[in-house]
């Protein structure tokens, strides 16, 4: 019953979409499918692409499930397909379920690719990536190098042992920190789980352990709040430097008091609006070269043809300086 | 049932035996601030922990104590984004939790389903409520008023220690000096003779759940103030912590026998024992570990096989 009437929210959300763009019918669509509607991290990634929109000259269609429900997102996928679009691009909930979808979109001569979340052997065209393991490993060490130096004592905060994503992101720590400061000590991980407590609990006791540390790594954004908290209420602040991947609304707080000094990530609008070119370049046939200019991007977008990436660029870094520019 | 036993006793010693070991293991152990760290990490858990000694000194149970918490987190939260003086907003979490306790009430005292069927199904209900109220994102960075107010001293100890003296007591005048206590207590030894001899079984069974609740939403306030902090997972750790910290100071897992002093104890012990493993360098993952294992333990020298059965049945009827 309640699945019914999600269907149907969901369902009348996308007539309401293409109702709207009833009246630029001459532009080509592309659409993208979030994971959840509703949460900032989306709602920036659908500004991005509005913009997109706006400077490339196509139609941007916006819609995705009101859970994270992979049925639900899959039947609206299959909707903008009959629908007629151009170019869909999926954050995909459900990578073992997407390839039937992509079938049919070949078959309509749809363009579908993946954004955000991929789902590799599924046949999609293309795979739009917001960073790699590597880049987010390398950027925190880097960037908490330039705060404490090279020789500093370093504390790390995770959430489960058993995400791999995690665990991936502190093996490049590691491996950067052998690489390139051989005197830089990165203590053992510690893992919070996913509350603020326990990681408050843990970093207290990392800085009493260790009371010559300069800086600790949140690697879980779950546990960002819990060592920020912890760094304020041991009266660390300006001795001990926090950081995490967390989104500039959970870190702002913690950033303007001073016990985080950064935080890395990256920028959902821009992955957006990557998105949306993509799209474009899908349905005018050109193909992706390995470095691509891309209009309002710094620096060029690579593309990597052995796996289908074309990846976002090097991760974002969140100081005081620019974090209040961002909503997500 | 108040006090001092063999438990206690037992209890202040390994809590001296693990101080002297952790000291002479790491020197940044018996330091003042250390101490200040282990009080402030034990804080929720004390709240939780005191309406956990109860529901089991009745032989019931609540799996869901952290989630409940987590919902009386997010009202505390909410008050203070609305700009509530710090006392009120302190008094909105053990609102919310008892409101919470009274609907877990209705589902296992009135709906007659067992307690740890019954709060095992809230808790995924409960759960539910936490992601909903959220919506993918957390609280965070919530205003400092509420952590000011616990942090302030009268006569240089936090108001939050007072807070929770104030709560033991009361706790304590009601087992003690009102029939609360007793008729708990006799519940919890049998509650079919309980209620031959005109206890009002289900008047007391609910005012537990509601008291557990709002000492449990109080929990939430402390957390509010100490971390400013509202996320997906809050809780998680909550239920097995209060459980083991309960069992630990010698308030029976069958029910009819209960020590808030011995639960008090039973909560710094699991947080010195968490505190010292990690400033001798053991990994923070064995700290569940530890907590499981001193649980099982325990029982495991406290109740004979053949009571083992006894209490599955008592869960089952409840």
């Amino acid at each position: 019953m309640f699945t019914q009437f999600k269907t149907v929210l969901a369902a009348s959300a996308l007539t309401l979409a293409l109702c709207s763009s009833a009246f630029a019918q001459d532009k080509p669509k592309v659409a993208f499918v979030p994971q959840l509607i509703g949460i900032p991290y989306f709602n920036a990634m659908e500004a991005g692409g509005k913009r997109a929109a706006q400077e490339l000259g196509v139609e941007f269609i916006y819609s995705g499930p009101v859970d994270t429900n992979p049925v639900d997102q899959l039947q609206i996928v299959q909707n903008l397909i009959d629908q007629g679009v151009s170019a869909v691009s999926v954050s995909v909930l459900d990578a073992s379920a997407i390839a039937p979808v992509v079938e049919a979109a070949k078959a309509k001569g749809v363009k579908l690719f993946t954004s955000d979340s991929d789902a590799p052997d599924s046949g999609r065209a293309v795979y739009v990536a917001q960073a790699t393991d590597e880049g987010l490993g390398t950027t925190i060490i880097d960037e908490m190098v330039k705060r404490v130096g090279p020789d500093a004592k370093i504390g790390i905060v995770s959430g489960e042992a058993t995400a791999s994503n995690l665990n991936a992101w502190i093996g490049f720590m590691q491996k950067q920190a052998k690489a390139k400061y051989p005197k830089l000590t990165l203590l053992e991980p510690q893992y919070a789980g996913g509350t603020a407590q326990r990681a408050a609990q843990i970093a207290g006791d990392l800085m009493t352990a260790n009371p010559d540390l300069k800086g600790i790594i949140a690697v879980a954004s779950s546990t960002c709040p819990g060592v920020a908290q912890a760094i304020e209420t041991a009266g660390k602040i300006g001795t001990v430097v926090g950081t995490g991947y967390c989104s500039p609304n959970t870190a702002r707080a913690y950033i303007k008091s001073g016990s985080f000094g950064f935080s890395v990530l990256w920028d959902p609008a821009q992955l957006g609006y990557l998105t949306v070119w993509a799209g474009k370049q899908l349905i005018d046939g050109k193909p992706f070269a390995a470095e691509n200019a891309v209009p309002g991007f710094a620096s060029p977008v690579t593309y990597n043809a052995d796996h289908g990436i074309l990846l976002l660029g090097p991760p974002a870094v969140f100081t005081a300086d620019n974090v209040d520019k961002f909503d997500f | 049932m108040i006090a001092i036993g063999g438990r206690e006793w037992a209890l202040l010693g390994a809590v001296i035996v693990a101080t002297i070991l952790f000291s002479v293991a790491s020197p940044y152990f018996a330091t003042a601030g250390n101490a200040g760290t282990i009080v402030r990490n034990s804080t929720e858990l004390m709240l939780a922990g005191l309406g956990m000694t109860l529901l089991l000194a009745m032989g019931s149970i609540d799996v869901s104590i952290g989630i409940l918490m987590g919902l009386a987190a997010i009202a505390v939260a909410h008050a203070l984004l609305a700009a509530f003086a710090p006392p009120l907003a302190l008094l909105v979490g053990p609102l919310a939790g008892a409101g919470l306790g009274l609907m877990t009430a209705l589902v296992v005292v009135l709906g007659r389903v067992p307690a740890i069927v019954g709060t095992l199904g809230l808790l995924g209900i409960y759960r539910m409520g936490v992601f909903a109220l959220l919506g993918g994102q957390w609280l965070s960075g919530l205003p400092v008023g509420l952590t000011e107010l616990m942090s302030s001293r009268i006569l240089g100890v936090p108001l939050s220690v007072f807070v929770i003296a104030f709560a033991y007591l009361l706790v304590w005048l009601a087992l003690r000096r009102t029939p609360y206590g007793p008729q708990l207590l006799s519940i919890g030894n049998s509650e079919e003779k309980a209620r031959l001899s005109g206890v009002p079984v289900t008047k007391i069974r609910i005012a537990t759940f509601v008291i557990s609740g709002a000492l449990t939403g109080l929990a939430a306030s402390f957390y509010v103030a100490n971390y400013r902090n509202v996320e997906m997972a809050i809780g998680s750790t909550l239920a097995l912590d209060a459980i083991a910290a309960v069992v630990l100071g010698g308030t029976s897992i069958m029910g009819g026998r209960c020590s808030l002093l011995g639960t008090a104890l039973g909560v710094i012990l699991l947080r010195i024992l968490q505190n010292g493993l990690l400033l001798v360098g053991v990994p923070s993952l064995w700290q569940a570990v530890v907590t499981g294992g001193l649980l099982i333990g325990v029982l495991a020298l406290e109740l004979p096989a053949s009571r083992m059965g006894e209490m599955k049945t008592k869960w089952m009827q409840r």
